[in-house]
């Protein structure tokens, strides 16, 4: 065989970069060379041969020679046991993890054509349910671990390159090196008294050895409404109300007296809602030497609202590097983000809730502008429900957000002697928050009159100081290893308060000294602080045994004196069957086999401060004299709790990670029990206590136990490579014991004026809908009558046509007594699945997620179907019940006397879904124009979000974005919704 | 460490190192009586005004707010709302009035007569809040301590024989140690004058008719000098407050926050929504409730001996008559949507523009004008009804007189007999007090519900069920964190 030059390029498949020091070799000889600091490599060898290409943290390739020039393109590997993960306060090898950590690399997010990382994970973590926080531009996430484990803040800690922050929303995903999610006590238990809900640990990228690497990224995409609610036009609306006042004995509405002109009226959906522009730009550079990497990176984010108005900016700057002199090595984050959310004001008195909640309720035969009115809009007027003209309420009231995040941790380490480091860690994190509110003056309709132009600034700052001694030690002896870890840390957050507003501001102006009118200020300030040694223990022997120990001490502001301090130790072990001499001869099918065990407690102290001191609470004040002058009022209105402590978390967790099909295929597999002592939770005590809020306490214990896998194929058929996951998490809850015993917690408000719909209660699950049952409708006078109980009727206000609801207690009416389990609001699983794959230019990544089993209340419905109110009917009260036509509808009647529209589980559907979240296909040039364009590589794509969802649910969106209380959940409050968007982008991804 | 981890609350006082001076004591007494106003629970604040007034066959509240139409209708759910707001900020006062009575001794600046009339303040404001739960609830709670641990948060109810015995013994109290009169400083405290009446009224409520003749009967002579004004209608205006009439008052002004919604903090405006909330639409109103028909038409069936309407029909009430003007507009400028003759002008701030542009300009929904808690006419026609009531309608006539004459309406016919004066008294209760709060528990406690309320064009008088509706249930909210509640029968 002749022998020729044979040059070559590798780039990585993630970043289109070149990959430095990639062992090439000859197959099946010694022969070889390494890739230079351009990826450039030169080899002398015959055409037809074939290269193996391994470098650290890619999968091996095989290429054969077919020219004499090459481009090869490595794909990082998904099973690599070299791989390290990131603990707290360190790293291991993923082949010595003993704990359950999900991760996720920053390539596998990258550039999903939305506009936020945590977005772009639902799905894909299992144990790891991520919910949309609301449709609202910039609203972010909800993160839950392991399902809800507490019952109050359920949200996991945070970690952004070693420091706390109180979201990761914010951050872009070109940042993005890796997402580790620590999900048992074995990987958490080193956060302490914080780790109880899990912990998300990122980490942001760091720049190369080798020349600089320039990556620039941009996205444009439209955003429209998925899905809109059905409501009456105009003379549909007026043939509902007029039955609804005949039937209700009362005379019929001004507005609706003759249906038939009125014709469809105003849409008010189609008036608030548009086709909303969303774009994203990323630029990033990176590179270093032998001494030190950096890694610069700027992102610029501008979405708007699919309801108009609203809208989103983001500004982001991060730097990093790390340089290393002798025995000591430095680095520092600094990552900046400036943040303008236009929000939608969330309501203005009266009934309608913000605008999109008016949207759907306002009456279609009200106008939308009136130039004669001050502010220039129309409005409802006449007898009908206070609703706001919600175009009105989004243009004459401004409300906006600028937040500015500051995160900046600094460290310097030493290598006191081979194998022993000592870290001194300093992470400082400040944000500041302005909340502007501008009410311009106006009259809308009859019913919404602001005399004044009037402002009002409120200004938030948190700051965190973070101070972080470490010391590390690994040594390896004969068949063992060891990595230990002691440290003491300090934390303080200081956060303050002010509110400045100022009515009658002329026209035009917006500072508050412009203002003629009423003043009011307030502020306040709060302080926590924690104190904690930690220590840690990783053994392995012979890479079979596996052993990990860690133990944290904390002390806590939060608490009073004698329940400061809290210990949380947990232990794990490991046993990598496949590292086994038995197992040799089934290693080439089953490269991996490892059993993993971990037992640990956890904390949490996520409650406001100070709760162990009863207050005075000042300014509650009233008015005496004969010139009435305000007579400063100050007493205490609630109760304190002097002896809480932490509430803290036992965790059994038992998994296996498995790779088969010669690493073709891989599992990890987990299942976990948590059980939670002396849950910290306002209880709720009764009015005639006089508290006006509910004291903290230690209320109960609840315990969640569940099952999660993740699997992931990769293969290839001739020039298609494709890789799938697939990802499943079972977590069911019981709450165990709870406040006085029998105590019973009532939530999830479905309507403005609604009852709960939610009950927690000892021995069923958290937040279980637990509401009256609707038991069809009464055909006749008959049915009504027959309907009784010891001669006495138990619906004596039911006519016809009205719903029977189920007198579950038998005691001859129907009461909150009645209300029975109807479903709960968590799902039996979730799941996610998706699949990669190219073929030659071309690649097609597509993201599937869903969850199934779990109930939603929809609260928008109850009002749309009442009939009862006058606002705006949903579609299908066209086919209420009449004594001619029966349907499941009932009657329409206004006043309601039967209340046919109380929560109950009329209201309650199903809330299963499957989501199409990403469609992406993408082209990348080939080599012949790169090297004309002298670029590593080029990619355009164009990309899908929410596509579609198949679900029975009625409402805008079952991923219901509702945040707040843990009683709330899966009640839709569309009264103060903001609904889910459909995306269509188009983007270019270029390396120089 | 301990000093690191030791961090004190920056922004409030704690109950360690408050009661120190007689300012802790007054601002106390602040706290406790604004929530008599108080927009949401509040007796006298807007959604308080609905709730006593809603059931009334004299009142109308529209179909906005779900429930309140619900109990105006008379088809509630223990989950009202409003309701239970009534109840919690009852037990908020109770529960700040106790502290009053149990922290007042470490102040010690102050002499023993000063401690006792702030104990006597203290008692009559937790008085006036059982009395407000009797008349609401019948059985309930009594604390007449702060809630030292977990345990003491669950109390059972007591029957309302015992909360009526606890009011009258909390006014007894009251009436004791309190002044006859403040300084212009601090006009609009509880005198002992208004701690007499209220103690007279709960006497009337529970038909010791002796008692409440004896008791009422004190606020005639000195030291007091109670006097009807001249006008009626100056009681219910802005110029007028704190008169020669008022006995116990609600103080409202615009000297505080902006926002009535607020919640208990210096943004929050120290007057009430009613107004704007009554008001119509044409001026900037929510017109929330009306006037019904029966009450338009009782006015007009005496007519004064000018052969005029009651000056009481024209203070309480605006329809179209000739010359009627209303927010400085012509009446016939507005218009009566709900099919009733009239709408409410007690109260209203009818020589404004509108509803929403306050006395500083400011716009805003709260007025300033105070609610008239217990007026000097109210003595006297309790007073009447409980000589009446003894068997002794002749005794009643000079008080009767009083309110007739005010009213110009012509000397009642002599020798009336009990039934008569009683039907006498029942008609001047019902226009003298409309809108102020009275009417439903004034039918309650004649047994005339049922018969009144079947007998007027109140909406949803047909879902009225005897008994249940004559109280309130215990609201779902007290039912669901407290073991020990027992729900009222009927609910």
């Amino acid at each position: 065989q002749q022998q020729v030059t044979v040059t070559g390029a590798v780039t990585s498949k993630d970043d289109g970069a070149p990959l430095p020091g990639v062992a090439v070799t000859i197959k099946n000889t010694n022969q070889g060379v390494a890739t230079d600091a351009d990826g450039k490599f030169s080899i002398r060898t015959s055409l037809g041969s074939t290269l193996v290409l391994k470098a650290l943290g890619f999968a091996p390739q095989e290429v054969s020679v077919t020219s004499q020039k090459l481009s090869i393109v490595m794909e990082s590997s998904k099973s690599d046991l070299n791989e390290v993960v990131v603990i707290g306060y360190g790293t291991v090898r993923k082949k010595d993890l003993t704990g359950a950590i999900a991760n996720i690399k920053g390539a596998d997010i990258k550039a999903q054509g939305v506009s936020d990382v945590t977005k772009s994970l639902q799905g894909r973590l299992p144990g790891v349910t991520i919910e949309s926080a609301g449709g609202n531009p910039g609203a972010g996430t909800r993160i839950l671990i392991r399902g809800v484990g507490t019952l109050g803040d359920a949200a996991p800690l945070y970690i952004v390159d070693g420091v706390q922050v109180p979201s990761i929303n914010n951050l872009s995903q070109l940042d993005i090196q890796s997402i580790d999610v620590l999900k048992d006590a074995s990987a958490a238990a080193i956060y302490g008294s914080r780790a109880a809900n899990g912990v998300v640990l990122v980490t942001t990228r760091n720049g190369k050895s080798g020349p600089p690497v320039v990556q620039v990224n941009a996205n444009y995409g439209i955003q429209n409404l998925a899905h809109r609610v059905d409501v009456l036009n105009a003379e549909q609306w007026a043939n509902v109300s007029n039955a609804a006042h005949d039937a209700g004995g009362l005379t019929r509405l001004d507005i609706a007296q003759n249906p038939s002109s009125l014709g469809a009226g105003t849409d008010w959906q189609d008036v608030i809602y548009r086709t909303a522009p969303v774009q994203q730009y990323q630029i990033l550079t990176s590179g270093g030497g032998d001494k030190g990497t950096y890694s610069i990176s700027g992102s610029y984010t501008d979405q708007q609202g699919i309801v108009t108005v609203t809208g989103y900016k983001r500004y982001n700057f991060r730097a990093k590097s790390e340089t290393t002199k002798g025995r000591f090595r430095f680095g520092e984050t600094v990552l900046l983000t400036r943040e303008k959310t236009i929000n939608m004001a969330g309501g203005w008195g009266g009934q309608g809730g913000n605008p999109v909640g008016s949207a759907a309720k306002m009456i279609p035969v009200f106008q939308v502008y009136d130039s004669s009115a001050l502010g220039g809009f129309a409005g409802a007027y006449g007898p009908v429900v206070n609703v706001a003209n919600p175009l009105a309420q989004l243009h004459l009231e401004d409300i906006n957000t600028t937040s500015s995040n500051v995160l900046t941790n600094v460290f310097g380490e030493v290598t006191i002697i081979p194998g022993l480091t000592y870290k001194l860690n300093m992470g400082y994190t400040a944000n500041f928050t302005t909340d502007e509110d501008y009410q311009k003056r106006h009259t809308v309709g009859t019913l919404f009159t602001h005399a004044t132009n009037d402002l009002s600034l409120t200004k938030e700052e948190t700051q965190l100081l973070l101070l972080e001694n470490t010391l590390n030690y690994s040594k390896t002896f004969g068949k063992s290893s060891i990595q230990a870890l002691a440290g003491y840390t300090y934390q303080k957050t200081d956060y303050s308060y002010l509110l400045n507003a100022r009515t009658d501001l002329p026209d035009g102006l917006r500072n508050i000294d412009a203002g003629r009118g009423t003043s009011t200020n307030q502020g306040n300030g709060l302080e926590s602080a924690l104190l904690s040694t930690l220590g840690r223990l990783i053994y392995s022997y012979d890479d079979r045994y596996l052993l990990t120990a860690s133990f944290r001490r904390d002390g806590s502001s939060r608490f009073g004196a004698a329940y400061r301090y809290g210990n949380f130790p947990s232990v794990a072990a490991g046993w990598n069957i496949s590292n086994e001499k038995f197992f040799s001869s089934l290693t080439s099918a089953i490269p991996v086999l490892k059993l993993r065990a971990s037992y640990g407690i956890l904390g949490n102290q996520q409650i406001d401060d100070y709760q162990y001191s009863a207050v005075i609470s000042s300014n509650i004040n009233y008015v005496t004299g004969q010139e009435q002058q305000k007579w400063f009022g100050a007493i205490q209105t609630a109760f304190a709790t002097p002896n809480i402590k932490w509430e803290s978390t036992k965790t059994s967790n038992v998994g296996v990670d498995a790779a088969f099909l010669k690493g073709r295929l891989t599992l990890t597999a987990d299942y976990f029990v948590k059980t939670t002592s002396d849950v910290l939770l306002n209880v709720p005590i009764p009015g005639s206590t006089g508290s006006i809020s509910d004291p903290v306490v230690n209320a109960g214990r609840l315990r969640n136990n569940g099952f999660e896998l993740g699997l992931g194929y990769a293969d290839h058929a001739g020039k298609l490579n494709y890789s799938v996951f697939g990802t499943f998490s079972r977590v069911k809850n019981k709450v165990l014991e709870l406040g006085t015993g029998s105590q019973k917690i009532f939530g999830g408000q479905p309507t403005h004026h609604g009852a709960s719909s939610t009950l927690t209660e000892a021995g069923g699950p958290i937040s279980a809908f637990y509401l009256i049952k609707a038991d069809g409708i009464f055909n006749s006078q008959e049915e009504i009558d027959a309907y009784a109980k010891n001669g006495a009727l138990i619906q004596p206000n039911a006519a016809p046509g009205d719903i029977k609801f189920q007198d579950t207690n038998g005691d001859g009416q129907i009461s909150d007594e009645d209300k029975v389990y109807a479903g709960s609001p968590f799902p039996s699983f979730e799941y996610g699945f998706g699949i990669t794959a190219n073929y030659q230019h071309f690649d097609l990544n597509a993201i599937f997620q869903g969850t199934h089993g779990n109930k939603i209340y929809n609260g928008l419905r109850q009002d749309l179907e009442s009939m009862s109110l006058e606002f705006n009917y949903s579609t299908a009260t066209l086919n209420a019940w009449t004594p001619e036509k029966h349907t499941d509808i009932p009657r329409a009647v206004t006043g309601d006397p039967n209340i046919n529209d109380r929560t109950s589980t009329r209201f309650l559907e199903s809330g299963s879904y499957l989501r199409m979240k990403t469609l992406q296909i993408g082209y990348t040039i080939g080599d012949p124009l790169k090297n004309k364009l002298k670029i590593s590589s080029l990619r355009a794509y164009v990309s899908a979000d929410n596509l579609f969802t198949i679900t029975n649910y009625t409402g805008y969106n079952p991923d219901l974005g509702r945040t707040g209380s843990i009683f709330d959940r899966g009640v839709d409050f569309g009264h103060v919704a903001y609904p889910i968007a459909r995306t269509l982008s188009v983007g270019l991804q270029l390396t120089l | 460490k301990k000093s690191t981890l030791e961090l004190l609350n920056p922004n409030q006082l704690t109950t360690e190192t408050y009661w120190k001076t007689e300012t802790d004591v007054q601002s106390a007494l602040a706290a406790t009586y604004g929530l008599l106003r108080d927009v949401n629970g509040g007796f006298w604040g807007v959604r308080g005004i609905e709730t006593s007034n809603g059931r009334g066959d004299d009142f109308f509240i529209r179909n906005d707010v779900a429930t309140l139409y619900q109990l105006s209708t008379f088809t509630n759910t223990p989950d009202n709302g409003p309701v239970n707001d009534m109840w919690n900020t009852c037990y908020r006062a109770i529960f700040r009035a106790n502290q009053i009575m149990e922290n007042v001794d470490k102040v010690s600046e102050l002499s023993a007569d000063a401690k006792a009339a702030y104990v006597a303040e203290a008692k009559f404001l937790r008085g006036l809040n059982y009395f407000i739960l009797a008349i609401n609830f019948g059985d309930a709670p009594i604390n007449l301590k702060t809630a030292a641990t977990k345990d003491d948060y669950f109390v059972a109810k007591s029957p309302e024989a015992d909360v009526w015995a606890q009011a009258k013994q909390d006014f007894t109290d009251a009436a004791a140690g309190l002044p006859v009169a403040y300084d212009k400083q601090w006009v609009g405290r509880a005198t002992r004058g208004a701690a007499i009446a209220y103690l007279g009224k709960a006497q009337l409520y529970t038909k010791d008719w002796p008692g409440a003749a004896t008791t009422l009967a004190k606020l005639t002579t000195a030291p007091f000098n109670y006097q009807l004004m001249p006008q009626y209608g100056d009681n219910f205006v802005v110029a007028h407050e704190n008169n020669q009439e008022s006995v116990f008052e609600i103080q409202l002004g615009d000297v505080g926050g902006t926002d009535p919604w607020a919640g208990e903090n210096s943004a929050q405006a120290l007057g009430v929504t009613t107004a704007q909330e009554f008001a119509p639409a044409e001026v900037a109103g929510w017109f929330e409730v009306s006037p019904t028909d029966k009450l338009f038409n009782e006015f007009k069936k005496e007519k004064t001996v000018d052969n005029d309407f009651d000056p009481r029909m024209y203070a309480t009430l605006i329809w179209d008559y000739p010359g009627a003007t209303f927010y400085t507009k012509p009446f016939t400028s507005f218009k009566l949507i709900f099919g009733y003759s009239s709408m409410f002008k007690k109260y209203q701030n009818y020589t404004q523009k509108d509803e929403i542009t306050g006395a500083s300009g400011a716009s805003n929904y709260t007025s300033s004008n105070n609610e008239r808690a217990l007026r000097y006419d109210d003595v006297l026609l309790m007073l009447a009804e409980a000589l009446t009531m003894q068997g002794k309608p002749g005794e009643a006539y000079p008080f009767v007189k009083q309110i007739r004459d005010r009213a110009k309406l012509a000397p009642l016919t002599a020798g009336l007999t009990q039934d008569q004066m009683m039907a006498e008294i029942r008609h001047q209760r019902m226009l003298e007090f409309a809108r102020e709060g009275q009417r439903f528990y004034d039918l309650k406690r004649w047994g005339l519900l049922k018969q009144e309320i079947t007998n007027s064009d109140k909406v949803g008088k047909q879902f009225y069920v005897a008994g249940k509706h004559d109280y309130f249930p215990v609201p779902q909210q007290e039912m669901n964190s407290n073991p020990k509640m027992v729900q009222n029968s009927h609910w």
